[in-house]
C-alpha cells in the first residue's frame, strides 16, 4: 500500500513539474541574484531575441559592446530566432502563463506591437521612464505605445527607398533623373521601356506578401484599418483602390517577376534580373552583399499615388522596436535599452557605418555618419536621403490585425486579377475582415 | 476469503497491484492527451485575442460556418484528399506487387530507394521541392529541354499548378511508407494460390484484382484511414513550400490553424474550434471508410 502511495505522490509530483504555477512567478533562469535589490540587478543576466544576423542582431552585438563598456559585469545573451518563430514562442510563453524560456528584450515588428501589447496586458515592461517618446520620430511611437505608456524603445526606421540598376535605366535611354519624383503610373510606363530594351522586369514581387501596397497606401496617409486600429476600411478606402489598380495595371504590363519567397527575392536582386527594387531601406546590407554590382545601384524616393491627393514620396515598409518583458531581469533590460538604443548618440552612428542600419533617436539624426557617401551606391548620401524621407512618412495607426486581413486581400486580389471587379473585391473582403476583426 | 491486516481481500489486493502497474501509462495519458483535448474543447468556446478570452457561447461555431478561409482551406483539404489518397495508394500496390516478384534483382535496394522519402525530414524536403519546383528550377528547366513545355511552368505561384506541386510532394514522401504496408502483407498471401490461379489459367491482372486486392483489403482499409487521417492534418509540406499561398490556393485546415494562432493577433479561441472541425471531420469519415471497407462484425 505505501509503494501505491508513493507511485501516486511522484506522479502528482511529477505532474505538478508539468503544469505552470501562475505567470511571473518563476525566477529567471539566471538565478543567482534575481529579483535581488537594484544594486544587485545590474549584475543580472539578461537574453535577448532578434532574427536578422545581417541587421538587428549586427546591430545588437554593437549595443552590447556599447554597453558592456560601462556595465562590465553585464551579461548579455544573444539569441536568433526566425521571426516567424519568435512570434510563435512569444505567444504560446504569454498564452500558457508561464514566463519560462521567454527573453528579457524582444524584437518586433511594428505591424504586430499593437496586437501583443493589446493581447497581454501586463506582459511587457512600462518604460516611460526609462526612455522618453518624444525623442523619437513620430510616427513610431503609435505601435510602441498604448495608452499613454510607452513599451517599446523605436529601433529601425523602415523608411522606404527605390534601389535602381543605373546600367539597366541607361541602357533603357533613361537617367537618374527620370526616376526621380515620379508616380507609380510612369513607374510602369518606364518598366515596360525597359522591359522592351532590356529584357529585364523593373520589380520583383510575391504574390502572398502585399508589401507594395501597404506602402502604397500608407504613402497616402491610409491604412487597412481606419485611424481607431481597429474597424476595417477596405471598401470605401480611395488610396487600397488605387494601389490595387496599379498592382494590376503592373502584372497585366508584364513587367514583374514574380518570386515565391524571401529567398528568390534577394536572389533575383542580385543576379540583376530587376531594373528596380521599391523597399524598406532594412534590404541596403543585402543588396551591398552583391559586391560585383557596386557603383551600379543608386536610391531614389518611392514613387507616389498618382490620383490620391496626399500621396508623398516616403512611405514605410515593416520595421521594428525593442520590447522588455515583465519578468525578473526587466530592470536591467529596460536599462540597457535606456543607454543604448534609447540615448547613445555615439553607437548609433556605429550603427550606421557598420551596420547600415538607420534608426530613429532623433538626437542621432545628424553626424558624420549621416553624411558619408556611400560608394557601392556611386558615393550618394544615402543617410541623409533616408533620414530626410523618414521625416516625411505620413503616420497611420497599424491596429492589431494588419496581416489577418492582408490574408484576406491577398485572396481578394487574386480574385480581382482574375476579372472580379474591383470594388465587390474589395467590399468582400470588408465583410470578411469586419467578421474576423472582433 | 481470508483478509490481511489491511483488511482488503487477496482478490482485491491483485486487482490494486494491477492498477497500480498501470497508474502510471493512465495518468500520463489523461494528463498530456485527455486534459489538453478538454481544455482545448473549452477553449473553442472563448473569443478574444491572446489572453484576454471570454466565454462567448457557440458564437466560434457560427463564425466557422460563415468563413471564407476556412471553408477554402477545407475544401483544397477535400481536393488534396480525393486525389492524392487514391493515387497514392493505387500506386503504392503497384510498386508492392513489381517488388515482391520474387525474379526481380535488387529488390532490397528498389524497397529501400522508395521507402527513404519517408524517413527524410519533413522541412528538408520540402525545401528541396520549393527549389525542384521555382520558376527557374530544375523541374522547369528539365521540361523546357524536353520540349514538353514552352514557358515555365509557374509551380508555386498558380493556384492550379501550386496545388500539383504539393500533390506531388506529398505523394512523392507517402508512397514507399504505404507500400511497406502492403509488402508485408503480400508475403503473407501464400504462394499457392497464385499457383492455383495460374493453373486455372488466370492472367496477371485477374490475379491481382481477384487475389491480391482482396486479400489485401484489411492493409488497403488501414492504410486508407491512416493517409486520410495524415492528410486532413497536412501542414509542413504547405507551410515549407507555397505558405498556402498564392491566395489561399493551398491553404490547408492545419495551416489555417497556424496562421490564427500565430502568423496574425493570436485567437487561440477560434482556432481551437477549427481544430474540433478537423477530428469531427476524421471521425466521420474513419466510419465512413469502415463501413465501406470493413468488415461486418
Amino acid at each position: 500500500m505505501k509503494k501505491v502511495l508513493a507511485l501516486f505522490l511522484s506522479c502528482m509530483v511529477i505532474l505538478a513539474g508539468c503544469s505552470s504555477g501562475g505567470g511571473g512567478q518563476e525566477p529567471a533562469a539566471s538565478g543567482s541574484n534575481s529579483g535581488g535589490s537594484s544594486s544587485g540587478s545590474k549584475a543580472e543576466e539578461i537574453t535577448i531575441w532578434a532574427w536578422d544576423p545581417a541587421f538587428n542582431i549586427a546591430a545588437l552585438n554593437i549595443a552590447k559592446e556599447a554597453y558592456s563598456k560601462k556595465n562590465p559585469d553585464a551579461k548579455i545573451n544573444i539569441v536568433e530566432f526566425a521571426q516567424a518563430d519568435i512570434i510563435q514562442k512569444l505567444n504560446t510563453g504569454l498564452n500558457s502563463g508561464t514566463t519560462k524560456g521567454l527573453p528579457n528584450i524582444v524584437l518586433i515588428e511594428d505591424y504586430r506591437a499593437q496586437g501583443f501589447l493589446q493581447s497581454y496586458p501586463d506582459a511587457f515592461y512600462d518604460l516611460s521612464g526609462k526612455v522618453r517618446s518624444e525623442d523619437f520620430a513620430e510616427y513610431k511611437i503609435g505601435p510602441t505605445s498604448l495608452n499613454g505608456k510607452q513599451y517599446g524603445v523605436p529601433f529601425d526606421s523602415g523608411v522606404t527607398g527605390m534601389y535602381v540598376r543605373k546600367d539597366y535605366i541607361e541602357q533603357a535611354g533613361y537617367t537618374l533623373d527620370d526616376l526621380k519624383n515620379i508616380d507609380w503610373k510612369q513607374y510602369i510606363e518606364i518598366g515596360k521601356v525597359i522591359k522592351e530594351k532590356t529584357g529585364k522586369d523593373i520589380i520583383t514581387l510575391d504574390p502572398n506578401d502585399l508589401g507594395i501596397i501597404r506602402m502604397m497606401i500608407q504613402s497616402a496617409g491610409s491604412w487597412y484599418l481606419a485611424e481607431d486600429g481597429k474597424t476595417p476600411d477596405l471598401a470605401g478606402n480611395a488610396a487600397l483602390k488605387e494601389a490595387f489598380e496599379l498592382y494590376k495595371e503592373m502584372m497585366e504590363a508584364n513587367v514583374v517577376k514574380v518570386n515565391a519567397d524571401w529567398s528568390q527575392f534577394i536572389a533575383n536582386i542580385n543576379n540583376g534580373d530587376v531594373a528596380t527594387v521599391p523597399t524598406g531601406n532594412w534590404i541596403t546590407p543585402s543588396v551591398k552583399a552583391e559586391a560585383s554590382q557596386a557603383g551600379q545601384w543608386a536610391i531614389l524616393p518611392i514613387p507616389k499615388l498618382p490620383q490620391t491627393p496626399n500621396s508623398v514620396h516616403a512611405t514605410n515598409l515593416g520595421g521594428s522596436s525593442w520590447y522588455v518583458m515583465n519578468i525578473p531581469g526587466a530592470e536591467t533590460a529596460a536599462d540597457f535599452l535606456a543607454e543604448t538604443f534609447g540615448s547613445d548618440v555615439n553607437m548609433y552612428q556605429n550603427l550606421l557605418t557598420n551596420v547600415g542600419a538607420i534608426g530613429t533617436l532623433k538626437a542621432a539624426a545628424s553626424g558624420e555618419a549621416y553624411a558619408k557617401p556611400d560608394e557601392f551606391f556611386g558615393g550618394q548620401q544615402i543617410v541623409n536621403d533616408f533620414a530626410a524621407w523618414t521625416a516625411e512618412i505620413p503616420k497611420v495607426n497599424y491596429g492589431i490585425s494588419t496581416y489577418a486581413i492582408e490574408d484576406i486581400l491577398v485572396v481578394e486580389m487574386q480574385n480581382y486579377l482574375n476579372g472580379k471587379g474591383i470594388d465587390q473585391a474589395l467590399s468582400d473582403a470588408q465583410a470578411q475582415a469586419e467578421a474576423q476583426v472582433k | 476469503m481470508k483478509a490481511d491486516r489491511t483488511g482488503l481481500s487477496i482478490r482485491a489486493k491483485s486487482n490494486l497491484t494491477g492498477w497500480s502497474f498501470i497508474l502510471i501509462a493512465v495518468t500520463m495519458i489523461a494528463a498530456f492527451y485527455f486534459y489538453p483535448m478538454v481544455q482545448a474543447l473549452i477553449l473553442s468556446f472563448k473569443t478574444g485575442t491572446g489572453s484576454n478570452l471570454t466565454y462567448t457561447g457557440g458564437s466560434n461555431y457560427v463564425r466557422l460556418l460563415s468563413d471564407k478561409t476556412f471553408l477554402t482551406s477545407l475544401s483544397n483539404t477535400f481536393i488534396y484528399l480525393i486525389i492524392q489518397v487514391p493515387v497514392m495508394i493505387l500506386l503504392a500496390l503497384f510498386i508492392s506487387v513489381l517488388l515482391n516478384d520474387s525474379k526481380l534483382k535488387f529488390r532490397g535496394f528498389f524497397r529501400t530507394a522508395i521507402f527513404l522519402p519517408c524517413v527524410t525530414s519533413l522541412v528538408a524536403y520540402s525545401v528541396v521541392f520549393k527549389y525542384l519546383f521555382a520558376a527557374d528550377g530544375l523541374v522547369n528547366s528539365l521540361l523546357l529541354k524536353l520540349s514538353v513545355i514552352q514557358v515555365p511552368i509557374q509551380w508555386i505561384t498558380d493556384p492550379f499548378w501550386a496545388k500539383i506541386t504539393i500533390i506531388i510532394a506529398i505523394t512523392w514522401r507517402w508512397t514507399g511508407y504505404n507500400m511497406i504496408f502492403y509488402l508485408s502483407a503480400l508475403q503473407n498471401i501464400d504462394s499457392s494460390i497464385y499457383e492455383a490461379a495460374r493453373i486455372d489459367g488466370a492472367s496477371s491482372f485477374k490475379q491481382f484484382t481477384k487475389i491480391t486486392v482482396p486479400m489485401l483489403k484489411p492493409i488497403i482499409l488501414f492504410t486508407s484511414i491512416t493517409s486520410t487521417i495524415g492528410t486532413l492534418q497536412l501542414f509542413d509540406e504547405v507551410m515549407n513550400i507555397t505558405k498556402g499561398g498564392p491566395g489561399n490556393a493551398t491553404l490547408s485546415i492545419s495551416q489555417y490553424i497556424y496562421n490564427l494562432s500565430f502568423k496574425y493577433t493570436a485567437d487561440f479561441g477560434y482556432a481551437a474550434t477549427v481544430s474540433y472541425s478537423i477530428v469531427v471531420i476524421i471521425v466521420l469519415l474513419s466510419i465512413l471508410q469502415f463501413k465501406v471497407a470493413g468488415d461486418k462484425k
